[in-house]
């Protein structure tokens, strides 16, 4: 049972959770960075191999809770195909989306992500849906790839 | 304990009509606050004390000769002396702070680094909360000498061999919790401190969980400096205690000078005024004070025996509800006279956090995390655990919201008679 429409945890959020999409550290790699929620201790690594300056091949591992878990999951599948500096751009409009609690216009790519805006109604847990999409941040604001 | 049976629900216990913000629902469910160890709720009378101080009273203190700068400061001085009392101080040996870190702080700043030379010792234990832990860390670093930490044992007790172990001539302070805020383990700080004492340590005590229960008695306990919370003992924010001995205080540097601790000043320096005010530069939280002095005329007429008595039943039904599931680890010592209400579990599977908030879904609210004590998390080998932490107001029936509250827990993230780990592996229909 799923809980109530109003709870963070909807059926998507859980199911992806519980089967991460991408969750194996991607090898080799051209870029890998961390991300870690001072809050509460969860780490996020993402892993990527850009082939043709598109992200061929994404992995994220996360030690979280379902919210960063299933945030991850939902990110890598958002951003494959994009160049690194559009998918890190993706993820500034998610945040915004959380901040402001938009849904309604979402780009495709982050459909699938809009049952995460519900964190914005729980301050505490809107890191953990961002925590995957910081170290994406983190690596388009590299300027050499690291790995 | 168990058999107490004014503890069995809310309605029955005689002290949760004290607290009005009780009365509210959360999430369409009445509230069981089950999260005292982080800051405690305010009783009618805390809350009016800070009102009619702001109606009736509001003015600076010790600058003033009006009639009502007379009055705050009365006032202010008054509640001094009502939270020496309940600590067994003089008046002269509590300065107020803004709580129990900045308290910590100015023993760390003011007192540590005059006292700290390369190659000397600070002992803290593997329990310590952040506040009582990073102010050493780094007035070690600053100074050049070197942090250790006594160990605890598997079921959070701390290793009374190891901390005599680690005792030596260059342990120049050791600073430890009277009581921690993830184990609950009650740490037997008079006989710790006479260790400490015989090597010629000062010893520096983290009361913030034990003052809420009555049970600080700097005079038995023999520490050196201690420090807690106003927020945490039922008064408000923003206002916390130092106690120190007369003669260590007089050796202390004020962390922070300014206006109203001064003796004299010119061009070049300035002298300092008499302790404790020489501690308080600024206008102090002088409502804060004042109510603070209220929270302790309440818990002063609830007495210390029956706060006991009644936590201690209470813990006692909780650890063992809990202890029952088979896929709840509870971190900490069992029920007994060595430990508080301050219970942590993990649920098999289940994030702490994710447990917290469906709990909140259903009104109960705990905390979830690493409670500002990672050293401790690392010891346990937990990312985090949840914490349920009892107060005065707090019945079975709070507990037994918990219980249910888990079980909706498990049906959320399906870990129902299966281990998380298998749960997670094969997903649910």
């Amino acid at each position: 049972m799923a809980g109530p429409e109003h709870s963070l945890y909807r059926q998507v959020i859980l199911e992806h959770a519980r089967q991460p999409r991408n969750a194996e550290r991607v090898e080799p790699h051209s870029h890998v960075a961390e991300a870690v929620n001072a809050l509460c201790g969860d780490e996020a690594e993402v892993t990527l191999r850009l082939e043709n300056e598109r992200i061929a091949a994404i992995g994220a591992r996360v030690r979280g809770c379902v919210i960063s878990q299933a945030a991850a999951s939902l990110m890598t599948e958002a951003v494959r195909g994009l160049p690194l500096a559009q998918a890190a751009r993706l993820g500034g409009v998610f945040r915004q989306a959380i901040e402001q609690g938009e849904t309604g216009a979402l780009p495709p790519e982050l459909i699938p992500l809009a049952p995460l805006i519900e964190v914005r109604k729980h301050r505490s847990r809107i890191r953990c849906a961002l925590l995957a999409w910081e170290a994406i941040e983190t690596m388009a604001g590299e300027t050499a790839p690291g790995g | 304990m168990s058999d107490n049976t004014e503890n069995t629900s809310n309605a029955e216990n005689p002290y949760r009509g004290d607290f009005p913000i009780l009365a509210r629902e959360i999430n369409g469910h009445p509230l069981s606050y089950l999260d005292n160890a982080a800051t405690t709720q305010k009783p009618r009378a805390v809350i009016d004390a800070l009102v009619r101080f702001y109606e009736h009273h509001n003015a600076n203190v010790h600058r003033g000769v009006h009639t009502l700068s007379e009055e705050a400061s009365s006032l202010y001085e008054e509640a001094r002396a009502k939270v020496a009392a309940f600590i067994g101080a003089s008046a002269a040996e509590v300065i107020f702070t803004r709580g129990a870190t900045e308290s910590l702080n100015m023993v760390a700043l003011g007192f540590a680094r005059g006292l700290l030379r390369p190659g000397d010792e600070v002992l803290l234990t593997e329990m310590e909360h952040h506040s009582n832990l990073v102010p050493w860390q780094e007035a070690a670093r600053e100074t050049g000498a070197v942090t250790r930490f006594a160990r605890i044992t598997d079921s959070g007790t701390l290793e009374l061999e190891d901390f005599a172990a680690q005792l030596n001539e260059r342990t120049r302070l050791v600073a430890l919790t009277h009581a921690s805020n993830v184990l609950g383990t009650l740490n037997p700080v008079a006989e710790l401190t006479a260790m400490a004492h015989k090597v010629g340590a000062v010893v520096v005590v983290d009361a913030a969980q034990t003052a809420p229960k009555g049970l600080v008695d700097v005079a038995a306990l023999d520490c050196d400096f201690l420090a807690f919370s106003g927020h945490k003992m039922y008064g408000p924010t923003g206002i916390g205690v130092l106690y120190g001995k007369a003669a260590l205080l007089e050796r202390m540097t004020p962390a922070f000078t300014g206006g109203g601790m001064i003796a004299k000043v010119d061009k070049e320096r300035a002298s300092w005024g008499e302790v404790p005010r020489r501690f308080e530069p600024g206008t102090p939280p002088i409502a804060g004070a004042v109510a603070l002095g209220a929270a302790v005329d309440y818990l002063q007429g609830v007495g210390p025996a029956e706060l006991r008595r009644r936590e201690a039943g209470l813990t006692a039904y909780a650890l063992e509800a809990l202890d029952a599931a088979e896929d709840v680890t509870v971190f900490g010592p069992p029920a007994g006279d060595h430990r508080t209400g301050v219970i942590s579990f993990n649920l098999r599977g289940v994030h702490p956090h994710d447990v917290a908030e469906v709990l909140d879904e259903t009104g109960v609210a705990v905390r979830a995390g690493h409670h500002c004590c990672q050293v401790l998390m690392q010891r346990l080998e937990v990312p985090g655990v949840v914490r349920a932490s009892l107060g005065l107001y707090n019945s079975r029936e709070d507990v037994e919201r918990l219980l249910a509250g888990l079980n909706r827990v498990r049906e959320v993230f399906g870990v129902s008679g299966v281990s998380g780990g298998e749960a997670a592996r094969r997903g649910r229909a």
